[in-house]
């Protein structure tokens, strides 16, 4: 009997979240988490809260984190969430805000529908030092293996009235999704106002696995050339 | 049966006049297509850019097609529209793009085009708002009444959308 060919494939992508560019806002720290359709999960076990930084660490200015609590991660332990460090602009004249916060998840999938999606969300204190939301941003995982770059647009919800506007700029507390995955989905945006104020650049490292064995082409690799990780170039278009 | 998955963004649009635009979006496919998962239409956000010219809708797309032949390869239509402070809705722009028909990540500028009214028409859209607009949406995908219209050039939308093909080597399809 012949033998049964693979069922499912694999994703493995591997990265950073490399730099951001906001003119406007500075002391920035931002949250990834990866969202997918149903027939998708990852395989390495997600690692709890206890390995994240100390959720303290959000609305108390420039407190260093507790280096106690950083796990030791093994490498072959895929993360589907992550919250950065935060970043201040340095002082040269770039004004670069550069993460360099590692990505590495692994999924596994029967279909190709509900390709993972990242989803970013920056921080930063106002004015006041309450921690306020500066923008969401999500991109698709690229699904030709190889090397890419992606720099996303970051937005944030905005009220129509300027009533609103002051109120939340006075009281720290801005319009802010209840759940971030909401900006990886189409369906309910119509009745949404948005600014875009920033960008986050990001580089991805793909490699599949078994899907030219299930029928799947998807199309040449990559090869755009992408040297390593960069300073912000300044806006793409 | 073979199968094609579209999974990418509208990303934004550029060269409009107007600010706060907003985008309706379509794909339109023949009758041996079937869409198996999938939104088939919907709506981004509305956008107001701070930096630049460029608003950003990053509206994801993710649709999975069972085909049997090659005729009516999908195509993906849209309206931008803009929303000023009051809320109400005036068209920019009407575009359509087909679906790319070769496997991998593709970038596509879809340019746009509005109809022109008499002279009084034009007129009133500068003060006032409004304008003509396309009774039947199937205009801005079909080539069939075009003739009868005027139009005028709005801004370009930007795509980035990625395809995946299943079993099409299956068939002998080159693509």
């Amino acid at each position: 009997m012949a033998a049964a060919g693979p069922s499912v494939f694999l994703l493995m992508v591997n990265g950073q979240v490399e730099s951001a560019q906001f003119p406007e806002y500075d002391d920035l720290y931002c949250k990834y988490c990866f969202v997918y359709g149903q027939d998708w999960a990852p395989t390495a076990q997600m690692v709890k809260e206890t390995a994240l930084p100390p959720a303290a660490q959000r609305g108390e200015g420039h407190g260093s984190p507790e280096l106690g609590h950083w796990p030791s991660l093994s490498s072959s332990q895929g993360l589907e969430e992550g919250i950065s460090q935060i970043t201040s602009k340095s002082q040269d004249a770039r004004r670069a805000l550069v993460w360099n916060f590692p990505i590495d998840v692994t999924f596994k999938s029967t279909n190709p529908y509900g390709w993972p999606q990242i989803v970013l969300s920056v921080y930063g204190p106002d004015v006041f030092g309450n921690d306020v939301v500066r923008g969401y941003g999500a991109v698709h995982v690229p699904f030709s293996p190889g090397r890419h770059k992606k720099t996303i647009p970051m937005f944030v919800p905005e009220s129509v009235s300027k009533l609103q506007k002051f109120t939340s700029w006075f009281m720290g507390r801005r319009p802010e999704y209840t759940d971030p995955k909401v900006v990886a989905q189409g369906e309910g945006r119509e009745v949404t106002r948005v600014r875009s104020q920033g960008f986050v650049t990001l580089l991805f490292n793909v490699v599949t696995k078994d899907m030219r064995k299930l029928g799947y082409d998807t199309g040449p690799p990559d090869t755009q050339g992408v040297s390593g990780p960069s300073t912000p170039q300044g806006l793409p278009r | 049966m073979a199968e094609v998955h579209v999974i990418g963004q509208i990303m934004g649009a550029t060269g409009f006049s107007e600010s706060s635009l907003f985008c309706k979006w379509g794909i339109h496919t023949g009758a041996a297509w079937k869409l198996l998962s999938g939104v088939r239409e919907g709506q981004t956000q509305v956008d107001t850019p701070q930096i630049g010219d460029m608003a950003y809708w990053s509206h994801p797309i993710d649709l999975h097609f069972a085909t049997k032949g090659l005729q009516g390869w999908p195509r993906l239509h849209l309206q931008v529209w803009s929303q000023d402070s009051f809320g109400r809705c005036q068209l920019a722009g009407y575009g359509f793009c087909h679906v790319p028909s070769s496997p991998g990540t593709h970038q596509l500028d879809c340019p746009t085009w509005r109809p022109l009214g008499s002279w009084r028409e034009q007129l009133a859209r500068a003060f006032v708002g409004g304008g003509p607009q396309l009774l039947r949406g199937d205009a801005i995908y079909s080539g069939a009444d075009r003739y009868r219209l005027h139009t005028a050039a709005g801004g370009t939308v930007h795509l980035e959308l990625g395809l995946l093909l299943r079993h099409f080597d299956r068939y002998g399809v080159e693509c």
